[in-house]
């Protein structure tokens, strides 16, 4: 499996002959093109076309952050995925209202079922939750009379905010309190790292989805807009319960993340530097590591699992099989 | 529909792939199997090494010997030897409708094994045949379904069919 290179000083990325280094003040260093998939650039980074068509010849692709951590855009190479008759699929789906909400349900539904997943998960080590679990059964009464994705995404939120507020029970933890989602900006931390987390988990599907013949700019649940890439959004509901939100429990009760690892910035709170570096290191091994996939009958990574889950989607739009979500067994 | 050397290199391994690629729904291109196939091919035969393309086929070299025009294909293993001898045969047969005469070779590096191939008569009727069937699997709006067979494991659309 080819590895991801999450570059976080600030420096220039050059191109030499058949390779390529990253030079800081303090020298340089070669990255393995062969084993390289994609870069994250979250530094101050400096590049040329020289690199860019590198990057093409190398089908590497390289994705930017902004200094408060969110998905600035990508560098892809010429597209080489193309498959006219899955766009028009992809479009035919999202045209017939009723093709729409089959897919924005079967989102929701997954995104649903492995929050309470991972809430049971916690119920069972004794964390008072079962409450909030009763309230998102309650409302997820509603999902299946929906008929536009307006309702949908309003439930939908419903859901997530009392799942939110669980964290408290989870965490436990006086630095780390959710008070409500806050978004552009956070304000506090345990949004700043929410946020953070999301973004990760948004670039990481929009990476695999570049790697099928789907387009991401194509999305049922949420509604596809000139502004951005909606079937990232959609896929990536799925898997912040059981990938992103794991990984902020993992850092916060083993202590790996501190408050010192956030900072303020006008007025609102942000992960600095080091706090990114720990926050995405835990995030890329919760990608790498396995678990037995029952079909292919053999292990899989969480990263390779939102593939498969993109090739069942696939499999849908072309009227094969009916999409049924990823949903976490434990 | 234009029938190309890929599609009848598939049909005797998978009607599914068949399919599939003819809607561009190319396989897993990381598939370790598909870039060792592919450094092989790039690696051997530098010297005669050139792609001809003609129309819709791609050739893999092309040499005179004396007068006679062979034309060749290198492949990682005759493990697909049938699908080869197929392609060949198609390329064979899209020359000699150019007014080319020509013979064939199926090369094997990594085996050090060699091939000829002429079109004969039997070829070209079941070549006939071959691109028919392939024209009734690809106009179906439905692709086959998968079915486990001994190629799935090597094959880079294992994860597709098996997601």
């Amino acid at each position: 499996m080819k590895r991801t290179i999450y570059i976080f000083s600030d420096g220039e990325l050059k191109r030499k002959d058949n390779t390529l280094y990253f030079e800081t003040e303090e020298g340089k260093k070669y990255i393995p093109v062969e084993n390289t998939q994609e870069i994250f650039v979250f530094g101050e980074v400096t590049i040329n076309k020289r690199l860019l068509e590198f990057l093409t010849e190398t089908e590497i692709i390289m994705h930017f952050f902004n200094y408060y951590g969110y998905y600035v855009g990508s560098y892809y190479p010429r597209e080489h995925l193309n498959s006219g008759y899955m766009i028009l699929k992809q479009a035919e789906h999202y045209l017939d209202n009723e093709k729409r909400m089959i897919l924005a349900k079967k989102f929701v539904y997954g995104a649903v079922e492995n929050i309470k997943k991972v809430l049971n998960y916690y119920a069972l080590r004794g964390k008072a939750i079962n409450e909030i679990v009763e309230k998102i059964n309650e409302i997820s009464k509603s999902i299946d009379t929906c008929t536009n994705t307006e309702s949908l995404m309003a439930i939908e939120g419903n859901i997530r905010e009392q799942y939110y507020y669980a964290f408290d029970h989870i965490l436990d933890n006086e630095h780390f309190i959710f008070e409500g989602r806050t978004r552009q900006p956070p304000k506090n931390r345990l949004n700043a790292l929410i946020s953070f987390a999301n973004s990760i988990i948004y670039t990481v599907v929009l990476s695999e989805i570049y790697h099928t013949h789907l387009d991401p700019r194509i999305g049922y649940l949420h509604s596809t807009n000139l502004r951005r890439f909606t079937l990232n959004l959609d896929v990536a509901e799925i898997f912040k319960p059981i990938i992103a939100d794991r990984a902020i429990f993992s850092v916060i009760n083993k202590g790996i993340i501190k408050k010192e690892h956030f900072e303020h910035k006008l007025d609102g709170i942000i992960m600095n530097e080091k706090g990114k570096q720990i926050f995405v290191q835990e995030m890329d091994e919760k990608l790498r590591s396995t678990l037995q996939h029952k079909n292919l009958n053999r292990h899989v990574s969480y990263r390779q699992l939102i593939r498969l889950e993109l090739y069942k989607i696939q499999k849908h739009l072309i009227g094969e099989e009916e999409y049924q979500p990823f949903i976490m067994w434990w | 529909m234009h029938i190309t050397g890929t599609l009848i290199w598939y049909y005797y391994i998978c009607p599914r792939e068949v399919w599939l690629m003819s809607r561009q729904l190319t396989p897993w291109q990381e598939n370790p199997f598909i870039e060792i196939g592919r450094l092989i091919s790039q690696e051997s035969y530098k010297k005669e090494k050139k792609e001809i393309h003609l129309e819709n086929i791609v050739i893999d070299l092309l040499k005179t010997e004396d007068e006679n025009v062979v034309i060749g294909e290198v492949k990682k293993s005759s493990r697909f030897e049938k699908s080869a001898k197929m392609q060949l045969a198609f390329y064979l047969l899209k020359l000699k409708q150019f007014g080319v005469e020509a013979t064939g070779q199926l090369l094997f590096p990594k085996e050090k094994k060699k091939i000829t191939l002429t079109l004969t008569k039997e070829l070209e009727e079941e070549l006939e045949f071959t691109q028919s069937k392939i024209k009734e699997i690809v106009q179906k709006e439905l692709p086959p379904p998968a079915k486990k067979i001994k190629f799935c494991s090597k094959c880079g659309y294992q994860e597709f069919c098996w997601s």
